[in-house]
């Protein structure tokens, strides 16, 4: 009984949760025609930050996880208030280049960082939240779970309540005055500051927001692996992160998310055919990108959709 | 609040499609399970190996190595070995991932793998936890056997190899000034340099000057020019093969002659191929000489080429080992128990393998004797 809930799942399930949240903190900033590859970086900085602040200072997880995104967030600002004047590709290759230099400071600052050896010995989520639950008096035997089916599980559940705030929060922003502001400076930003939009407010808003997300992802991330390194923040992770929004549909909020579900997914679900699934990984990229530059999703599948099934909701 | 609804219904959908999407994979496996026969042990090993991108000729070899020693094993007829090979491609979340699918499966005696330093240390405590042996078979950096009681390692590491070369080396030149240059963004090069500087200090050398260089770099007269400049006595690089060859060409192209003292990723053929004449002078400390002439080692050479048409490095040496250490605490074990197996691995002591006589110490760690290794006249040969 009970054995569908399998660590393996979860933990695929915990990762597809948090590239969401990472996935979205590219469309945020997209969403007012900013294209940020910076993600990785604020990433970084967030899971060091909560790292280092949990290690160093015995501090709950809780405060690290928001000191983490809060310090990513301030980082958005500070760079998103000079990098303004730069537009589409050129701001692309600014935050790209601003990942690389957090990701070279995380290698040579080996007193604080332990360089790329990276840090170990971070707390985990799901083993304090079992302590916690323990003290209260409550074993995970007393619902027929095993304790590490328990801890995956509310790993699992944490993540996901974490994710559904975060997009309900975007999807009630979008159809909001702040929402209508960015997607009329990503249309037309002239036109937009002559309708007395402040475009310069929106779009720091924007990037911060962005920049917060991916802190936010990065932090959870070290929490629930346990240890991070320099390695895993590199541009790597900054491209992935973009093809999840661009691969599932940048144009609606949707798309990052069923980008980021689908792009994690695959890898493992091709797992039977060993060396051959990063080709077939690809493949598909090239094949689905022919087909649909816009990405899978777009508002126009959307509306078809929904005029099917004569529903009037506003998801986008 | 509809969207909300909306979108956690299209979550839960998903989420669920996922569940049964992998549980039908899994009921696949379920038949292959350890059959459990009277004369015989059964047992399965989960591989967790670097397969796919950069590194993936690392995770290949290591496979390869593991395969012939699985073969060899079975035909032997005591145990009956299977292995799962996973592959991480060299990313630590997905070595996780690989790792909680051979861990869920309850039949998963013990764990090799993963490839990397960086994927050993987020899979290692996961597996420790859940009382699943493991052990790295390549894994070098300082800290991993630490990790806990269930982890271990027959790769070499840094802390044993580099100082070995060092004295060795120290004894016949005399060298008392030395220069460092090392790769800082990498774990292996930088906890090489951690062990070398730490040497070095300890025996009383005379350090002018620690230059970095990073991954890929293809220009390093920079660094090389101020090595120059202060006159060492021996450079100590810790450096990966690629990167070393090329330091080591234009070194001797500014005229720098003294032999440079590498760590455990320097050691590899290929220098000699990039680096051509001026790769002579490197000393390496390894656990696998190819070109030994024991008798033990030249049969292993034989069936590595016929079986895969190359010949053998280190990580395919080492993980050949491992396998054989495995069956052979397996046979101590007496079943496919993994309680049991733990304490007979841990019980490891003077094990004849490949690469010589093999020890764990109370931690997990290496109790080998190394072999220290110089290039002269384009080869390989035993350092005196």
């Amino acid at each position: 009984m009970l054995d569908f809930i399998n660590p393996y799942y979860l933990q695929i399930g915990s990762f597809i949760l948090i590239n969401i949240l990472l996935a979205v903190s590219v469309y945020v900033p997209l969403s007012s025609g900013q294209l940020s590859l910076g993600s990785a970086g604020f990433m970084g900085v967030g899971a060091y930050t909560s790292a280092l602040l949990t290690i160093n200072f015995d501090l709950p997880i809780m405060v690290g996880v928001v000191g983490g995104a809060c310090v990513a967030g301030i980082l958005g600002i500070i760079i998103g208030i000079p990098s303004l004047r730069l537009t589409g590709v050129y701001l692309a290759i600014a935050t790209l280049g601003l990942g690389e230099v957090i990701r070279v400071i995380f290698v040579n600052w080996d007193s604080v960082t332990k360089g790329s050896i990276g840090l170990t010995g971070i707390p985990q989520i799901g083993r304090e939240l079992l302590n916690l639950v323990r003290g209260f008096g409550f074993e995970p035997s007393m619902i027929g779970l095993k304790n590490n089916q328990f801890v995956f599980l509310m790993v699992f559940l944490l993540l996901f309540i974490i994710v559904m705030a975060t997009i309900w929060f975007v999807v009630r922003q979008q159809n909001s005055r702040v929402g209508r502001s960015f997607s009329s400076i990503q249309m037309d930003e002239k036109a937009a500051e002559s309708m007395g939009i402040n475009i310069t407010y929106f779009k720091v808003l924007s990037f911060a927001q962005g920049a917060f997300l991916a802190g936010l992802a990065g932090s959870l991330f070290a929490h629930v692996m346990g240890y991070i390194s320099p390695s895993d923040f590199s541009y790597h992770r900054a491209v992935e992160i973009l093809i999840f929004t661009v691969f599932g549909g940048s144009e609606v909020i949707i798309g990052s998310i069923f980008g980021a579900i689908f792009l994690t997914l695959i890898p493992e679900v091709l797992r039977f055919v060993s060396e051959y699934r990063y080709i077939i990984y690809g493949i598909m990229l090239v094949i689905l990108m022919a087909v649909r530059p816009q990405g899978i999703l777009d508002i126009h599948l959307l509306s078809r959709v929904k005029g099917l099934k004569r529903s009037k909701g506003g998801m986008r | 609040m509809k969207v909300l609804r909306k979108a956690s219904l299209f979550f839960s959908v998903l989420m669920l499609l996922l569940l049964t999407a992998c549980s039908g994979e899994s009921t696949g496996n379920e038949g292959s399970t350890t059959e459990q026969t009277d004369e015989k042990i059964s047992a399965k090993f989960g591989v967790i190996s670097y397969l796919t991108g950069a590194g993936a000729a690392y995770g290949e070899a290591i496979t390869q190595g593991l395969k012939l020693a699985q073969s060899e094993i079975n035909e032997n007829g005591e145990v009956n070995i299977e292995l799962v090979i996973e592959d991480s491609a060299g990313e630590a979340e997905q070595a996780l991932s690989a790792s909680q699918k051979l861990m869920s499966d309850d039949s998963t005696l013990a764990i090799i793998g993963p490839t990397l330093s960086t994927e050993f240390f987020a899979v290692a405590p996961e597996a420790d936890l859940n009382g699943i042996t493991i052990m790295g078979t390549s894994t070098t950096a300082e800290g991993i056997p630490e990790i806990g009681d269930y982890v271990f390692r027959n790769a070499i590491p840094e802390a044993l190899a580099i100082p070995t070369a060092m004295e060795k080396a120290i004894e016949r030149t005399g060298a008392k000034k030395v220069a460092m240059i090392y790769g800082n963004d990498d774990v292996l090069t930088q906890s090489g340099f951690d062990t070398m500087k730490k040497t070095a200090e300890e025996m009383g050398l005379e350090i002018l000057t620690i230059e970095t260089f990073q991954k890929g770099q293809s220009d390093y007269n920079a660094q090389l020019t101020k090595i120059k400049n202060t006159n060492p006595d021996l450079i100590l690089a810790s450096a990966l093969y690629n990167e070393g060859a090329v330091i080591m060409d234009q070194a001797r192209k500014m005229g720098i002659e003294v032999p440079f003292v590498g760590g455990n990723g320097f050691n590899s053929p290929q220098v000699i191929e990039i680096a051509g004449d001026a790769a002579n002078g490197l000393i390496v400390a390894t656990p696998w000489f190819g070109e030994s002439d024991e008798q033990k080692v030249v049969e292993f050479n034989e069936k590595y080429e016929a079986a895969y048409g190359k010949r053998p490095d280190q990580f395919a040496a080492q993980a050949y080992d491992a396998l054989y250490i495995y069956a052979d605490a397996l046979k101590r074990a007496g079943e496919a128990d993994r309680e049991l197996f733990h304490e007979a691995l841990a019980e490891t002591k003077d094990f004849e393998g490949l690469l010589g006589n093999f020890s764990f110490d109370e931690i997990g760690d290496v109790v080998m004797d190394v072999k220290v290794v110089e290039i002269k006249d384009g080869k390989f040969i035993e350092f005196e």
